[in-house]
């Protein structure tokens, strides 16, 4: 392997083991914590693990800030669709 | 970025930089639609959840658990194919990078392989309330019918975008066997990579949202 193409490869190959590792933490908190409040830190996981596919996998880091904007206001229509509707659902 | 890699520009375009940025964008944005779409059913999941908690988790625990997160692990290393074939095109590696794309669809058929088998395990455990012929097992919780119904919606709308991204991944794989192709179209591989880590995003939000927060 060209030394130019492990340069390249380094973000690739951080990123797979960090997502990987991540999907134990989250299994490891599916086998051995049913039910109670681990809810909260597998939703924390999940979100993690989103976030690093966004910004490194989907490289929105390096993009031009126009698209950043648009990646960035996606997830806060999203934001929306899921605060409205549950401040109607949690508030019967 | 190597000599041998560009974009052949078109018309109405100022320059190169500004013609792949263009393409970013738009397939950013039909991504965020798509995310919309599949946000519709992630809302519906939570808001069973709290209308019907035990329907829900005693759906969760009749879904299986160790596939949905061995094609998880599927998914993330398809994706790290991507991204290798991503990173050679931009040194201009046409063959190499061909055969990483056809890597990629290779775990993408392992994952619906493993979805297929999970579907006939659920049919044979009766867990398919919308087969009238069939009994279904939670027969006297109608609330977890809802559930396992989006479970089968969410989990088959995910695979039809991986059926397309898979079909792309062939397709590219193909026109990339072509001499010179990287010369005159390096951002198409972008914009499928774009894709195809998007069905794994996906993946990643409805692996805990149907499989893991409800246990």
């Amino acid at each position: 392997m060209s030394p130019e193409l492990r340069q390249h490869l380094r973000t690739p190959v951080l990123t797979l083991f960090a997502l990987l590792a991540l999907l134990g933490v989250n299994v490891l908190l599916g086998i051995f914590f049913i039910g109670g409040h681990a809810w909260i830190a597998e939703g924390f996981v999940a979100a993690t693990m989103v976030a690093i596919v966004i910004m490194f996998a989907m490289e929105a880091v390096k993009d031009a800030p126009i698209t950043r904007l648009f990646a960035a206001i996606g997830f806060v229509w999203v934001l929306i669709l899921f605060g409205l509707t549950m401040v109607d659902y949690v508030t019967r | 970025m190597s000599s041998t890699v560009g974009i052949e520009l078109e018309e109405q375009y100022h320059d190169v930089e500004q013609q792949r940025e263009a393409a970013k964008l738009g397939m950013w944005t039909f991504l965020l639609t798509e995310l919309l779409l599949f946000s519709g059913l992630f809302v519906t999941a939570l808001v069973l959840r709290v209308m019907h908690p035990d329907s829900v988790t005693a759906v969760a625990l009749h879904l299986k658990f160790w596939i949905g997160a061995t094609n998880t692990a599927i998914l993330i290393v398809s994706s790290f194919i991507m991204s290798v074939a991503i990173e050679l095109s931009r040194l201009g590696r046409q063959r190499p990078m061909a055969w990483c794309m056809l890597g990629t669809a290779a775990f993408g058929v392992l994952f619906l392989m493993l979805k297929g088998y999970e579907y006939y395990r659920d049919y044979v455990e009766h867990m398919t309330p919308f087969l009238s012929f069939r009994r279904y097992e939670l027969v006297g919780d109608p609330a977890s019918r809802l559930f396992t119904n989006l479970y089968f919606i969410t989990t088959g709308l995910h695979a039809v975008h991986l059926i397309i991204g898979i079909t792309l991944m062939l397709v590219m794989a193909w026109l990339a066997s072509r001499e010179g192709f990287l010369q005159k179209h390096q951002n198409r591989i972008e914009i499928t990579g774009l894709y195809w880590h998007f069905i794994d995003l996906i993946w990643m939000i409805v692996f805990p949202t149907l499989y893991l927060l409800n246990r």
